[in-house]
């Protein structure tokens, strides 16, 4: 099977729902004339990322009436766009929804939220606790959140439990100008580069752009096969969205040629935990 | 460890900064910027930033000279007037400055230095005003961090785009974007008395200066370790000294809580606040 992905690489409003809202119908509109198959946002998207105490303001259920134009349209379009998802328990959550065929079919609770230096998630928001595994039409689909994707035993326990496409909506600030690129693509390069290679996966990297209170978003979004490397690389800073082609028949041949999945034994994994455990 | 390990691509941060001046002025609802030039390297450095940025009919630059300014600042503000190509703006702040000297009989060149920073901050936030525009800053990540500035005079601005950036990357980012070399190559002065110069002042060349912070601030290095790359221990403990006495310029001041939502404790909300 082969579909077209598109890349949003975005600038959202921060705290301005009715703002991102329009522009994500306007991306998606734009994504679905272009002929894709499949749209993927940034993280918060649909929010802006420094929320702080805004949180409170914009935390929505992913089947709230303001969502409604983006349900409508995924029953022509897949659509993943981050949001602060009000959670059944009143916690919010830095989500991110997976809509097609016009409903919300799941939402991931990023599970890593960075709170050191300049992150401060964990003072706002809740934590999720479940990875992130469904089935969809482009196959096995898992969805990390930004930090989510730096946790190796994560995405490998996610490739293991049978991830093809795995979708990485980010809010990456830039940091390290002294080099040929920035220090944390060099850092997303390795994650997207270990995915793709050594667990045979497509990854959707769609990272923002635009600054929030001094922090500059550097965007680099990209798509990295499995067999074709970085095969889409958005430009730094720059609100672009790209198209990209999964080809989903590279899987199973790089699978093949280089068998990790296969030889993956989760078993061994639980085993050292237990014996850990019982020491 | 040498002044190499500072280098930055400096084609990354022109890009970099220049986003940064337009996003932020535009998500505040401004078009226009207002700098005061004092003919120094970082001021020139932000003027052509912003001009880059924004556009030289969106920038409004003001020389604000005191009667003892020097006439090298006065040449190299002219200089990057005609470079960047915005017409020339002057304000003496003489006759206010004496009108309130002439009441402290004894005062000295601290104070005055300090009491000349803050008018210029009056007059430039007034000239903002009027022209419906952000003060942009012109603080460098060095004076920051040893203090070497004036609390609500120089540091004060809406926003401070070479905040993040050391003396020595400021002179290799002028380098490359182009100033003029007379701009780049003089010795930096606050210019509050005659013959004054930072490195005299802070008893150490930008470049040493630097490096030592660098170690102590971005790499978290004990001053134990900052000595073993080979710095002065008596440097380093001045330089570790001036950090922490300068740290409350560096911070809101504290508010005293009462409530359940105090401002800066427990309301926080982004500078770009919007509704």
């Amino acid at each position: 099977m082969t579909y077209t992905v598109a890349l949003a690489q975005v600038n959202p409003a921060c705290g301005d729902l009715e703002y991102n809202v329009k522009m994500h119908i306007d991306q998606t509109e734009r994504a679905l004339e272009a002929g894709a198959g499949l749209i993927v946002f940034p993280e918060l998207s649909l929010t802006g990322y420094t929320l702080k105490d805004q949180t409170l303001d914009v935390m929505r259920p992913a089947d709230c009436p303001e969502f409604a134009g983006l349900r409508e349209l995924s029953r022509h379009i897949a659509i993943c766009a981050g949001f602060v998802e009000e959670g059944e328990d009143g916690i919010p959550y830095n989500s991110a929804f997976f809509m097609d065929a016009g409903e919300v079919r799941h939402v991931h609770r990023k599970m890593y939220l960075p709170t050191h230096g300049m992150f401060e998630e964990l003072k706002f928001l809740g934590r999720g606790r479940e990875l992130s595994v469904f089935d969809t039409r482009f196959g096995r689909t898992g969805i990390v959140i930004c930090r989510d994707l730096f946790h190796p035993l994560e995405v490998s326990t996610m490739a293991a439990l049978g991830v093809e496409l795995l979708l990485a909506p980010s809010a990456m600030p830039a940091r390290g100008f002294g080099g040929e690129e920035l220090g944390i693509e060099q850092t997303v390069g390795l994650a997207l580069g270990s995915a793709s290679t050594f667990l045979g996966m497509f990854v959707v990297y769609v990272n923002r752009v635009g600054f929030d209170d001094g922090l500059g978003f550097y965007g680099g979004s990209a798509l990295s096969d499995p067999i074709g490397g970085i095969t889409v690389s958005a430009p730094r800073f720059e609100a672009v969205q790209l198209l990209g082609t999964v080809d989903t028949s590279h899987i199973a041949r790089h699978r093949y040629q280089l068998p990790i999945r296969r030889e993956e034994d989760l078993e061994i994994i639980r085993h050292a935990l237990e014996t850990r455990r019982n020491s | 460890m040498t002044v190499d390990t500072l280098a930055l691509n400096n084609a990354f941060v022109e890009d970099y900064l220049k986003r940064f001046v337009q996003e932020e002025l535009h998500t505040s609802g401004f078009t226009e910027a207002c700098i005061a030039l004092s003919g120094g390297l970082d001021s020139a450095l932000v003027l052509k930033l912003a001009v880059d940025a924004l556009g030289a009919d969106h920038v409004h630059a003001i020389f604000l000279p005191y009667k003892i300014s020097s006439a090298e600042s006065k040449r190299d503000v002219r200089t990057m007037f005609e470079f960047c190509g915005i017409p020339w703006q002057e304000l003496d702040i003489s006759g206010m400055a004496d009108a309130y000297l002439a009441l402290q009989p004894g005062i000295d060149r601290l104070r005055t230095g300090n009491l000349l920073a803050r008018l210029r901050m009056a007059v430039i936030f007034d000239q903002s005003k009027k022209e419906n525009a952000l003060v942009v800053g012109t603080s460098n990540k060095s004076e920051l961090l040893v203090g070497y500035s004036t609390w609500y005079g120089d540091m004060a601005c809406a926003i401070m785009p070479i905040g993040d950036l050391y003396k020595t990357q400021v002179r290799s980012l002028a380098r490359h974007i182009g100033l003029p070399q007379q701009v780049i190559a003089k010795p930096p002065s606050a210019d509050l008395w005659a013959g004054q110069t930072d490195e005299g002042e802070i008893g150490v060349s930008y470049e040493t200066l630097d490096q030592v912070l660098y170690l102590l601030v971005d790499q978290r290095c004990s001053s134990a370790e900052v000595i073993s790359e080979g710095f002065d221990l008596d440097l380093v403990q001045r330089v570790e000294r001036k950090i922490l006495t300068s740290q409350f310029k560096r911070v809101p001041p504290p508010i005293a809580k009462l409530s359940q939502r105090t401002v800066g404790t427990d309301f926080l909300y982004p500078r770009d606040w919007r509704k």
